[in-house]
């Protein structure tokens, strides 16, 4: 068991045929990821890579056994892509587009949470939303849907991983590789002010994965969704949680690259993601090589 | 896109906002010209993308033409916050002592992934500063970002908040703010003060606006608002070419792919005993060609003495970056030393690459801090 995908998890692109959704269709499949189908309006009918294009997802829904929607389409029109595939009853969406305005953002995230709310009700799977801007998820070995390298995350190891930053996710996963501790599954949140799925959703479903031993979350400024996860920490998990917070250095006020990666006013700054993990008994590194070390301590306690 | 409170003003007024009467003016003729015709003592305000306009005295009552004219003179092209004032907005005054100021305003929270509108009977103030002072007063609503803010709400939050007045307009020039938030793609937008005077319908006197980047592409319109000049020169060609950078003050030019990698490389040269002098995502999937022209940016900067390189590759292919590296030291672009660390995709083709080149100017380093340790002693020579 992996937590939300494994190798059994079948995927429909949606966007293949552009530039980035045929790059990694093909990546993707490297790793051994089952990508059942893809869609791209207009091009219903055509095969890609020996793959069926569909018009819409729901078509690809209607001849196939969609489990998850990985999203590269462009931001004007990648919050809509949402809509379709949440409308459609795809359980898992995973949303890489960078630079969706955030209103559309606002909206697409509300109707998912109603559109799960309604399908748990009738006892169907739900519907979830992982990013935008994010680089997806792994399950090690298993299963990508996302665009992280492939190399780093061939060995199924034992510590759950979740990063707003796609880069940084890369540089956790190859340390923890590289010290034989690996990773289960990956989750990359994304790096935008609103996005489906935070970190405090996320780490239940680590907290119920008998495959983990240990998580590592990697944070950064902006926003209050580590404060929030140290809350979900210190009132329900018993495995143990290491932090990272990343722009401990950055200025007050700027944009650093991530549209969330921003300190407004007293809002999101370090020290209080720092008070905050302090406070639920999770070690911060200090710096990235450090994660090894306290991932060593609190498995060793 | 920070907007100018001419603008703000203009835009709700589009939408039907009660906005202060007031006119540009780029010399102190057109104040005075300006005062003459509204026949009424004016608030002459610079107009600058800078917080804290009226304790820098950028704002001044003028009850005379003439007063007008001087404090036109006084404002227009003095200095706040490292910007010049090349323009003032000349607006009728009110007598602030028969009425009453309020707080008015909306932002993107994403605690409640949604707007929050504030209301708070204390208006005049910076929202931060009143959030500091008194938060007990401010009254916070999740907006739904479907249905947009309902008028009964709007009531509703009004009484909460104990504003005084006329309560439909109160309400209407509230749901009216809101209409132009979610319209416009507002990141922000405040009405304060938002004033109340004796007749009990609300006048808005000076507003907030700040339009998402990403959502410039449906308010083609406002484009024509962004102010380069009030950017840095190296922030505007970066724009040209794409990159997400920030000038920051230090010495040590840093670049790398993808925001989170950046940010921890500006905390590695920190902890190395330098300060970053920029920070510079060349993004995803780089080529040779885009890792060129962030050299020759981050070069162009007098601040840098060195340059901190830090790739893992992921999309981006580590082997473009080494190429791209390699030009521009062979193009004379690159002059100042580059402690750079290179990892990920295609990784051994770059270190190959960059082996070839017999240059002091580059050096690789196994890891991050290694490297970030190099140029941070580099800059500090």
């Amino acid at each position: 068991m992996s937590i939300l995908i494994d190798q059994n998890t079948q995927v429909l692109v949606v966007g293949m045929t552009g530039r980035e959704g045929a790059n990694h269709t093909k990546a993707m499949r490297e790793f051994g990821t089952q990508v059942v189908a893809g869609v791209t309006p207009g091009k219903g009918g055509l095969t890609h890579e020996g793959l069926p294009v569909y018009n819409s997802v729901k078509d690809a829904q209607a001849n196939h056994q969609i489990d998850c929607a990985i999203i590269f389409v462009p931001p004007a029109g990648a919050a809509d892509a949402v809509l379709e595939s949440a409308h459609a009853g795809v359980p898992l969406i995973v949303l890489i587009t960078e630079g969706v305005p955030t209103i559309d953002m606002m909206r697409a995230v509300q109707e998912v949470k109603q559109l799960n709310a309604a399908s748990l009700a009738e006892g169907g799977k739900g519907i979830r939303l992982i990013g935008g801007n994010c680089p997806g998820l792994v399950s090690s070995g298993l299963s990508k849907i996302g665009i992280m390298p492939n190399k780093i995350y061939s060995e199924k190891g034992r510590i759950g991983l979740i990063s707003r930053s796609g880069t940084l996710t890369y540089e956790a996963a190859k340390l923890l590789g590289d010290a034989g501790l690996g990773t289960s599954t990956t989750v990359g949140i994304g790096g935008d002010p609103i996005i489906g799925t935070t970190f405090a959703d996320v780490l239940p479903l680590f907290e119920a994965d008998p495959e983990t031993d240990a998580i590592v979350v990697i944070g950064e400024i902006g926003g209050a969704d580590e404060e929030a996860a140290a809350e979900y920490i210190k009132n329900h998990m018993k495995k143990p949680v290491v932090a990272f917070i990343s722009g401990r250095s950055a200025p007050k006020g700027k944009r650093m690259g991530h549209a969330g990666a921003i300190i407004m006013g007293n809002v999101g700054t370090p020290e209080s993601k720092l008070a905050a993990f302090a406070d639920a008994n999770v070690p911060v590194a200090d710096t990235m090589p450090q994660i090894i070390d306290l991932v060593k301590q609190v498995l060793n306690k | 896109m920070k907007l100018h409170e001419y603008q703000g003003k203009e835009l709700l007024r589009r939408f039907g906002v009660n906005v202060q009467d007031g006119k540009v003016a780029y010399t102190p003729d057109e104040v005075r010209q300006i005062a003459q015709e509204y026949g009424q003592s004016v608030v002459v305000k610079a107009q600058v993308h800078v917080g804290g306009r009226g304790k820098a005295g950028g704002v001044k009552f003028s009850p005379t033409p003439d007063k007008a004219y001087e404090n036109g003179q006084k404002i227009l092209g003095m200095d706040i916050k490292g910007l010049t004032v090349k323009k003032v907005l000349v607006t009728k005054a009110v007598d602030i002592d028969k009425g009453k100021e309020y707080y008015v305003g909306m932002i993107v929270d994403r605690n409640v992934q949604s707007y929050t509108l504030m209301a708070c009977a204390e208006g005049g103030m910076e929202i931060e500063e009143l959030a500091v002072e008194k938060p007990e007063a401010i009254i916070k609503h999740r907006v739904d970002p479907v249905a947009g803010l309902r008028p009964y709400e709007a009531r509703e939050i009004a009484l909460k908040a104990g504003f005084q007045g006329n309560l439909n307009k109160l309400a209407d020039m509230m749901v009216k703010m809101s209409k132009a938030a979610f319209e416009l793609d507002a990141n922000l937008v405040e009405i304060n003060p938002l004033f109340v005077g004796e007749d009990g319908v609300p006048l808005a006197l000076d507003t907030k606006f700040d339009v998402d980047d990403n959502a410039m592409y449906r308010h083609k319109d406002l484009a024509d608002w962004r102010e380069l000049e009030a950017e840095h020169p190296l922030e505007i060609e970066a724009s040209n070419y794409g990159f997400a950078y920030v000038k920051l003050e230090g010495n040590v030019g840093v670049l790398g792919n993808g925001a989170g990698i950046v940010m921890t490389s500006l905390d590695v040269v920190n902890r190395a005993g330098a300060k970053p002098a920029n920070f510079l995502d060349i993004g995803g999937g780089a080529r040779a060609d885009i890792v060129y022209n962030a050299i020759k940016l981050v070069s162009k900067d007098s601040d840098v003495k060195a340059i901190f390189i830090n790739i893992f590759g992921g999309i981006t292919r580590a082997d473009e970056v080494a190429k791209g590296v390699i030009q521009a030291l062979k193009d004379g672009i690159l002059t100042k030393p580059v402690r750079m660390r290179i990892a990920g995709t295609a990784e051994e083709e770059a270190k190959a690459l960059l082996a070839e080149v017999n240059s002091d100017l580059i050096q690789m380093y196994p890891d991050m801090f290694q490297a970030a340790e190099a140029a941070a002693q580099e800059a500090n020579k």
